[in-house]
This record gives structure tokens, sequence and C-alpha cells, in this order.
């Protein structure tokens, strides 16, 4: 895994904010991993932003009912992510893989409506953190294929929350003139 | 001759906003081909066929590919192969030409690729051709690379730098988006809606609302136009 010591840093604070239930601090480390994920493109580390972000929603689902199952599934994965943080001190690939799997499936190894949900939040999370990546300036397709989804996804998504344009500076050419292109194509 | 090359989210976002009727009749006034390559299709009608939630989206599009609304660039006999191999090309040359942190970040994928690699190809040879690309990234490139530097600096928070040699190797291409299309679209009197005024309006905002990279500022330039 790529920037092991800034994923180590953002996991200890993970771990503090479970143990807070502090929601937004979790929003935000998620945050945190996508400028590591955007240079690196590196999967583990996108698969850490994506659990991060779940972990903030379930926490949110267990304020406003279903504590319990909210409440056990972090004490598992503050069990996983002192594996995890043990795994990427000594930087071994496969244990690193094994660990992320382990919390993924702590994460959805619930039943019934909840499973669901969960599966849920999991996708609606990687379009979350695709449409981040997006936002530093990477392509729709390559962000895409980056978290797994679907380019009609995002698309949709960053529609909808206005990502797609970033401000003033985003105007390449004048408006008339491309204009100009379609209209003279049709000539 | 002319063509239009179109990448996947121009189809995404004209599928999504229930336009594909008017890119057929726009077809129908066009002297040339809409274009799409393997890679493209692979993300417009191959991989969302799979998925439910996207299935019939991805009818419409194989719909105009069925109708040869949509080619593929073996129509214009270009060969597979070679457009693989210059998709290829432009890919490395693409993503090897920002760094962060030391790293050549990679910006765009074979789908986008493979629009640029056929406009070369085309341009060769002597075919009028656009690409019609909704996102910002592939256009960026082309028209204000820079911008590209700038953006992945301010929201990276570390110093981006660029191989300026590769800009101008992504010079030359034209772009427009669905918007531009669907401009045309209502000038030649091919949007069926009643129109009381508020027909562009709302195509516009459908559009940047399924995705297509334009501002607020933009459409209302465009609609003021006479």
């Amino acid at each position: 895994m790529q920037e092991v010591d800034n994923i180590i840093s953002i996991l200890k604070e993970t771990r503090n904010a479970i143990k807070n239930k502090d929601v937004i601090s979790l929003r935000s480390l998620s945050d945190q991993t996508i400028h590591t994920a955007t240079v690196s493109q590196d999967p583990d580390n996108i698969a850490i932003a994506v659990i991060v972000y779940t972990l903030g929603k379930i926490i949110e689902k267990g304020k406003n009912g279903e504590r319990e199952k909210c409440d056990e599934i972090c004490r598992k994965i503050l069990i996983d992510i002192e594996k995890l943080i043990a795994s990427l001190k000594i930087n071994n690939p496969k244990i690193i893989r094994n660990n992320l799997n382990s919390m993924r499936k702590h994460l959805e190894g619930n039943s019934g409506i909840f499973k669901k949900y969960i599966q849920d939040v999991f996708r609606k999370a990687s379009i979350n953190k695709a449409s981040k990546i997006y936002e530093h300036g990477i392509s729709m397709e390559t962000t895409a294929s980056l978290l797994g989804i679907t380019m009609f996804d995002l698309a949709s998504y960053s529609g909808q929350k206005n990502i797609s344009f970033s401000g003033k500076g985003d105007k390449t050419i004048s408006t008339k003139e491309r204009i100009k292109i379609a209209m003279d194509m049709f000539k | 001759m002319k063509a239009i090359i179109f990448d996947s989210g121009t189809l995404i976002s004209l599928s999504m906003t229930g336009l594909i009727d008017e890119l057929r009749d726009l077809k129908k006034i066009f002297n040339g081909h809409f274009l799409i390559t393997k890679d493209v299709k692979r993300e417009v009608i191959d991989k969302p066929l799979t998925i439910k939630r996207f299935e019939l989206e991805a009818l419409r599009v194989k719909q105009l590919l069925d109708e040869k609304i949509l080619e593929m660039p073996d129509s214009l006999k270009i060969d597979n192969n070679f457009l693989s191999e210059k998709t290829k090309e432009i890919m490395n040359i693409a993503n090897s030409t920002f760094l962060g942190r030391g790293k050549e970040i990679h910006i765009i994928d074979s789908g986008e690729a493979s629009c640029l690699a056929l406009s070369k190809i085309l341009t060769d040879k002597k075919i009028e051709n656009v690409i019609a690309v909704d996102e910002r990234t592939t256009r960026f490139l082309g028209e204000k690379p820079e911008g590209i530097k700038k953006l992945m600096g301010k929201k990276l928070h570390t110093d981006v730098t660029s191989k300026k040699d590769n800009y101008k190797f992504f010079k030359e291409f034209k772009f427009i988006r669905s918007t531009e299309l669907m401009y045309v679209a209502y000038k030649k009197g091919l949007i069926d809606i009643k129109d009381n005024g508020l027909v562009l309006d709302a195509i516009l905002y459908a559009l940047m609302f399924k995705g297509c990279a334009i501002s607020g500022d933009e459409i209302r330039e465009i609609k003021s136009l006479k």
C-alpha cells in the first residue's frame, strides 16, 4: 500500500472517532484518504475511504435506532482496525488485503433488512467517493472504474451535486465558439 | 465527409434525460457519421446491460447502434487494431502528463482515449470531426491542460507539476457537449415539446443534472444566443 504512514494516522483517528461516535470526523477522515487515492489510485486506499465513510453512516443509523447492531459492528471493526494498523506497519499486502476483506465482511455480516441497508450504504459510499475523485480532476471513466461503479451512477450523482463543474475557471473556450463548432457541423 | 465521435458521458446524459429521439432526428439532418468506439460501447451498452438499474438506458443506446444511427469506426474502414494502438499511445501520453507527490497521475481511461485516438485518425484522413464529450477532464486536456494542473493542485493541497511538452499533442481536438448538440436540435426545430420559452432552459438544465459539465452561466449565455 502507498503512503502507509498517512493511512495509519487516519486509521488511528478513525478508531477515536468510532469510540466517540463522531460522524463528522469520520466523513472528513474518509475525504482525507481521497487525496491519497487520487494520486496513487491504489485499490486498498480506496477501500479504506469507502469503509470509513460507511462506518459514519452506520453510526448515524445507530443514533436513529438499530443501536445494538451498530455497536456490535463497531466493536468488531475496532478490533479489525488494530489488526489493519499492525499489518500496515509491516506493509504486507496480502495481510492488509485480508484485513480489509474481514472489515468488509464484518460490516456486511448482518442479516435481513439491515444487511440490505449496509449494502446500499456501501454502494452509495462508493459513488460518493468516486464523485470526490472526479472532483479532483480525474476523468469520469477512470473514476468509475476505480470504484467499481457505472458511469451512469457517477454521471447522475455528480450532475445532481453539481460536481461536474467547479467554477468560472472551468470555462475553456467561449460559449459562442463552442456553439459555432456544433452549428458548423450541421451546415 | 464529417463525423461526430461520442464519448460515453454524452450518450449517458442523452439517454438518462430521454433525449435519444432528438439525437436520432439530428442524425437525419447530419451529412456524416455518428461514431462510437468499442471502449465506449462497453461503457454505455455492454456493462449497463448487466445491471438492472441501467438496463433500459443501455437498451436505448443499443437500439441506436442497431439502427445504424451510431456506427462503429470500421464502418469508415478504420482498423480496430490500429485504433487500439493509437488509444494506448494517447493513454500513455495523457497519463504521464501530470505528476503529484512525485507520481504520474492516471487521468483518463480507454474510452476517453479512444475518442481522442479516433479523432486523430479521422483528421489524418482529412475527415472533419468533433468529439462530443460531457465530462470535464478530457475536454480540459485539449483546451486548457493548465486547468487540470491547477484544479488538482488546489484539491490535493500539493504541488502538481506537468510535462508541458505533452500539451501540444492534445491541442488539435474540437469538443462539443450534449448541451450544444441539443441547442442545434432546438434551433433546427427538432424538439417535439411545445415551446413556451422554457424548453431550451429545461433541456440544458436536465443535461447538466445528468452529469454534463456546464455551468449555470454558460446555460444563460446559450439561451441568450439568437
